[in-house]
């Protein structure tokens, strides 16, 4: 690397005033066939991509149609979708358990009060033409967007209560925000309170089902206590929940003691939960279970992670015995109301929670299903499955007021 | 949008018959060196080998830079955005060690927003794409133009005034940075106001630059020319719009971000890095690169390609299909000029292996130009939409990012200051085997780091494709391989203290013996 | 090639031809008069919220572009449904982000919108999350001995409190939680969206 070495210098090498340059070499046909290769797979895959392209912006209309109510679909199946289950396609309603629509005077006094119920649900006793009901209609709001809740109860104060009164949407958008807020009918008595209606005599509502709250619990819930956040401030102040923050409002007391108490102990595993449960005492998280599962809360849920909502309907109804997937109602009762305390409502949770649940079982990080009933099912499912399924349980109508066990029976009677 | 289908086949049917053009026109010998070039450089039976025991003068493709005083004038500009790209390595790398660090010591320097890892992790990309690669680049444009030209630089005060204003810039950057003052995007965090002082300063690049090729004495532009002298027009073009202020917004604003970003990659850096190597590995050797033809097609397919592959950054984001996939498939035919360059490069150094063990500075560049193929075949790769899914949102990015701009460009470079710097000064390094140290931990050091990201990020990836995982495993896998890449950063962050020395050790003033002083070796 | 003008000509033509079809087109596809509905403006505080999070280079780490369930499980944790280009009307500069290193936050507001657990989170992100490489943002709060007429006190789990006195959010803070809160893009998407629809589309068979 000094002076001295120039002498032994490789004689290949050049000397210092060497100007680089290029031959005239012609291209190698390797690389115009590289060239030539690589132009066909673009002008391929450009093509290809179009094609994909054009069928995504269609899939996108609809679903945004869907989401903002614009399709447009005759009520009558609307009511076999969502109304016959209960109601019956004959309108006749289930004896000493679900009224009838015909010839019910609620129906009769046309779409607008058939809109209300629908949108606000019944909690408490009601009486329809002599025969005495326990009445635990859901709130529809969340699943009908304003063209649906219109067609439907035209349809329904038509059908049975021989109503010609149409309903419009606009109508029905008005209806929505007036009541918005005023939660779940008490009862007959309520209905007929309410709207100032004549709806025959009522049996009185005897609240029941909210208790009332300690002061420490609800602290708890909505100011939270030292290293705590509150439950309201990631749940919401009805517990309803949002994306995979899972609804509590309406699961069982006992479920959501026993969550709190995995979370705890380990067995179930959530970093921000585990911060939570840490200074809970016993007697709290039973209080915490108490206070959720009375509260009402119309459902915030929505379809929205691209599931195949038929696919989702038939896992949720019958299973999938070919994956040896039992149905999700075989469990959680008809609808996917819950059958307390070891099978939640499903019903109006979120579409991301329910998904990422059924992950988690399927990827080993829950394990605290009871008989890892929960573990099998998820690992059978796809994650296209899974999806579906959660969508199509998070497009119901949240569990009404009353317990799962009543429902449940309801489900054996048919 | 059948408008815009119709414009992404035009696209690719515009660069498609540029690029068949190209090749038609060299095969029908359109652009070769006219008759005239021929005539004056080419004595028969002189192509393609070198025969020595003639003068230099007398010889066809010889010009002695030192004698027509060439290099005497181009030495004082490179000898200074030498200077100052050396310390800007050395801050910036620096800054990338903390940011390595810090992913997985989150807790360490925390205590103070200067030091948090956002602002740590855009001082380290700013100060060594501005501050290091950028300088040494015009560096080494101002070194060899001339010496392509026969030529001595036009103007040369004017690249003085520009680094003082470059530097300036990047120093009030990097404080404005630190202090939480940005424009918040990737590529371009340095303020708008600061980049106007930026584009000044380029203005002062760029003049002696096109006045030298003006007054240019050879009529024929040598290929390392065309990447220098394309690339100084397309950055200040990249730079004015992607920087201009309240013009762009929301994702319109995104697909500027990465069609500049890229761009910087490709057409700044990247000419940068591959006429560098065009130029020194023929010089070095001393034997001519292998066809004309081909450095057309890699050069052409650069600019037509190139240009065009930015948006493969937001593959499957809020961006047009057309546009997205128009990326990916342009990121695929940059195979076609990566090819051509490869040919061209890699062919004279493997059938001239002798000189790797001759020269250290061609093992930089031999090592720089390999990685030049390398990074760009995975980049087109990466590009893949099935691959892209795995791979977008991980560290594996890092890695291919640091396989570009590091073990091609940066690594190159070290290798074109290698063998500037004793031409310049008219002295030797005095410990060569401290050049050969470097060497080994930059390459060493590299390969620990991208071996590390690319297998940590790989399973990342995989793991966030998953739903039965949880987010958490993403994290919590890659953290022994943000372990290897600080082990990495730290070797090659110690290699460039190893090169500052060697740049300070022979531009101080030595003590050595005048007898000595001669054109050093390599 | 002998020629400079033509070389600087067809080079500054092709970048000429690049940006018309990477920003220029795509920004007229992309351009729309006014924001879908359902997204609202930023208030003040979550704009100041939103300079934070760009000063702070949050961006580095965290994407906000939401994939399509064909291509990544995003839906499935919660970080929503796949964004359209008009999502981001109101944003400049945009955060699209290009890394995961943590999870998306395009709608962190809707999935996480308790301000108490943002603020804990962010003085201390392993007082939650033990295997978290989030930095921590301890300048973003100031230590008290008792918390003033005002203050917010950050809730901190035993072991992350400071010994004495309280954490309190500083204004920083506050607007950077309040701009995380304000990150919900749960809307319907517009049916005009605009977003890669590269993946395969539902319809296609598995």
């Amino acid at each position: 690397m000094t002076a001295d070495r120039r002498p032994q210098r490789d004689p290949r090498h050049p000397d210092e005033h060497f100007e680089p340059y290029e031959l005239d070499a012609s291209i190698p046909w390797p690389l115009l066939g590289i060239a030539v290769a690589l132009g066909v797979w673009g002008a391929a895959t450009l093509f290809d991509t179009r094609r994909h392209e054009e069928r995504a912006q269609v899939e996108r209309i609809e679903d945004t149609r869907l989401a903002t109510g614009q399709a447009v679909e005759p009520g009558h199946a609307l009511f076999e979708a969502s109304c016959a289950t209960c109601h019956q396609s004959n309108g006749l309603g289930i004896r000493r358990a679900v009224p009838p629509l015909a010839g019910s005077p609620f129906v009769q006094h046309g779409p607008e009060l058939v809109a209300n119920i629908m949108l606000r649900g019944i909690d408490g006793p009601i009486r329809v033409n002599d025969a005495l009901y326990d009445g635990h209609m859901p709130s529809f709001a969340s699943v009908f967007t304003d063209v649906e809740v219109a067609e439907l109860a035209s349809y329904v104060a038509a059908r049975w209560g021989e109503n010609d009164r149409v309903l419009e949407a606009a109508e029905a958008a008005e209806l929505r925000g007036r009541v918005s807020d005023l939660g779940s009918f008490r009862g007959g008595a309520g209905v007929a309170e309410d709207t100032g209606l004549a709806l025959g005599d009522q049996p009185p509502f005897a609240s029941g089902t909210l208790q009332p709250v300690a002061p420490e619990i609800s602290a708890l819930i909505f100011e939270g206590r030292g290293g705590q956040w509150s439950c309201a401030s990631c749940h919401g102040d009805l517990g309803q929940g949002r994306e995979n923050t899972p609804r509590l409002a309406g699961l069982p007391a006992d479920y959501i003691r026993k969550q709190l108490h995995d979370f705890a102990a380990g067995r179930r595993l959530n970093e921000s939960m585990a911060v939570v449960v840490a200074e809970l005492t016993d007697e709290e998280k039973q209080a915490l279970g108490a206070y959720y599962s009375g509260l009402r809360v119309p459902s915030n849920a929505r379809p929205d992670l691209g599931g195949d909502l038929e696919r989702g309907e038939q896992l949720a109804r019958e299973g999938d015995w070919s994956l040896t997937v039992p149905s999700c109602f075989s469990c959680h009762g008809p609808s996917g109301f819950g059958v307390a305390p070891e099978f939640p409502p499903l019903a109006a949770q979120h579409a991301a929670y329910t998904a990422s649940q059924l992950a988690a079982w399927a990827g080993g990080q829950r394990t605290n299903s009871s008989l890892d009933l929960m573990e099998h099912i998820s690992s059978a499912l796809s994650a296209a499955d899974r999806r579906s399924v959660a969508d199509y349980l998070a497009s119901l109508p949240p569990v009404p007021a009353g317990t799962g066990d009543t429902l449940a029976a309801q489900g054996e009677d048919r | 949008m059948v408008t815009m289908g119709l414009l992404l086949a035009l696209s690719f049917v515009v660069s498609l018959l540029a690029l068949a053009f190209l090749i038609w026109a060299i095969s029908n010998k359109q652009v070769a060196p006219d008759q005239h070039d021929a005539r004056v450089i080419f004595e028969p039976g002189d192509e393609g080998h070198v025969d020595s025991g003639e003068t230099a003068t007398s010889r066809p493709y010889h010009f002695d830079t030192v004698r027509s005083g060439i290099d005497a004038v181009s030495t004082r500009p490179v000898a200074v955005l030498l200077i100052a790209a050396t310390v800007w390595l050395v801050i910036g790398s620096v800054f990338g060690l903390v940011a390595s660090l810090k992913l997985h010591w989150p807790d360490w320097l925390s205590d103070h927003a200067a030091l948090t890892f956002g602002r740590v992790r855009t001082l380290h990309l700013n100060l060594v794409i501005y501050g290091w690669l950028s300088q040494v680049g015009i560096a080494a444009m101002i070194w060899v133009l001339p010496r392509i030209f026969h030529t001595p630089l036009r103007a040369p005060r004017l690249p003085l005034i520009g680094a003082a204003l470059w530097n300036a810039a990047v120093l009030l950057g990097a404080i404005a940075i630190a202090n939480g003052w940005t424009d918040g995007e990737e590529w371009l965090e340095i303020p708008w106001q600061l980049d106007l002082v930026l584009a000044l300063a380029g203005v002062f690049f760029m003049v002696p630059l096109i006045k030298t090729t003006l007054a240019r004495q050879v009529h024929h532009i040598y290929v390392t020319g065309w990447y220098f002298l394309a690339g100084i027009l397309w950055f200040p073009c990249l730079f004015v719009i992607a920087n201009l202020p309240y013009v762009h917004s929301g994702v319109e604003e995104a697909t500027v971000n990465w069609w500049f970003a890229h761009n910087v990659l490709g057409l700044w850096l990247t000419p940068i890095g591959v006429g560098t190597a065009y130029y020194f590995i023929p010089k070095i050797i001393g034997k001519p690169v292998f066809s004309y033809a081909v450095s057309l097609i890699g050069f052409w397919g650069l600019a037509l390609f190139y240009s065009q592959v930015g948006i493969h950054h937001l593959i499957g984001g809020p961006v047009p299909t057309w546009v997205a996939t128009l990326s990916v498939v342009h990121s695929v035919m940059m195979f076609i000029p990566v090819i051509a360059v490869a040919i061209n490069q890699h062919i004279t150094v493997g059938q001239n292996l002798w000189a790797l063990k001759e020269s250290l500075p061609l093992r930089f560049i031999a090592f720089g130009a390999l990685m030049y193929t390398m990074a760009s075949f995975q980049g087109s790769i990466e590009a893949l939409r099935s691959v892209n899914s795995v791979t977008h949102f991980t560290h594996y990015t890092v890695g291919h990012a640091h396989l570009g701009a590091y073990a091609f460009v940066t690594i190159t470079m070290f290798g074109a200051v290698y063998h500037m710097l004793p031409r310049m000064t008219g002295r030797v390094f005095r410990w060569p085997a401290l050049i050969n140290a470097h060497f080994w931990l930059v390459v060493i050091g590299f390969a620990i780091y991208f071996f590390g990201l690319s297998i940590g990020g790989w399973l990342q990836g995989l793991a966030m494709l998953d739903g039965t995982r949880p987010f958490s495993e993403s994290v919590i896998l890659t953290k022994p391989y943000l372990e290897a890449r600080s082990v990495g950063g730290a070797l090659m962050t110690l290699g460039h203290l190893v090169f500052a020395f060697n740049v300070a050790s022979i531009l101080l003033p030595q003590r050595v013996p005048e007898s000595v002083r001669t054109v050093p070796a390599e | 090639m002998n020629n400079y003008l033509p070389l600087s000509i067809i080079s500054l033509g092709i970048l000429a031809f690049a940006t018309l079809m990477l920003v220029i087109a795509p920004g007229i596809e992309m351009a729309r008069p006014e924001p879908p509905a359902g997204l609202r403006p930023y208030t003040a505080e979550e704009q100041r919220g939103r300079d934070v999070y760009v000063s702070m280079g949050c961006l580095y780490c965290h994407s906000q572009q939401p994939r399509a369930p064909e291509q990544a499980p995003d839906g499935e944790r919660g970080w929503g449904r796949p964004s359209v280009s008009a999502d981001y009307f109101y944003d400049s500069p945009h955060q699209l982000g290009t890394m995961r290193t943590g999870p998306d936050l395009l709608n962190v507001g809707a999935r996480l919108p308790s301000e108490s657990w943002h603020l804990t989170h962010l003085y201390q992100p392993r007082a939650i999350f033990d295997w978290s490489i989030m930095p921590a943002y301890p300048f973003l709060f100031e230590v008290k001995a008792k918390a003033e007429e005002g203050d917010v006190v950050v809730a901190l789990p035993p072991g992350f409190a400071p010994a004495e006195g309280v954490v309190v959010a500083s204004q920083e803070a506050l607007d950077l939680t309040a701009y995380l809160l304000s990150l919900d893009r749960t809307y319907p998407a517009p049916e005009d969206g605009i977003r890669d629809d590269g993946y395969r589309p539902r319809g296609d068979a598995e």
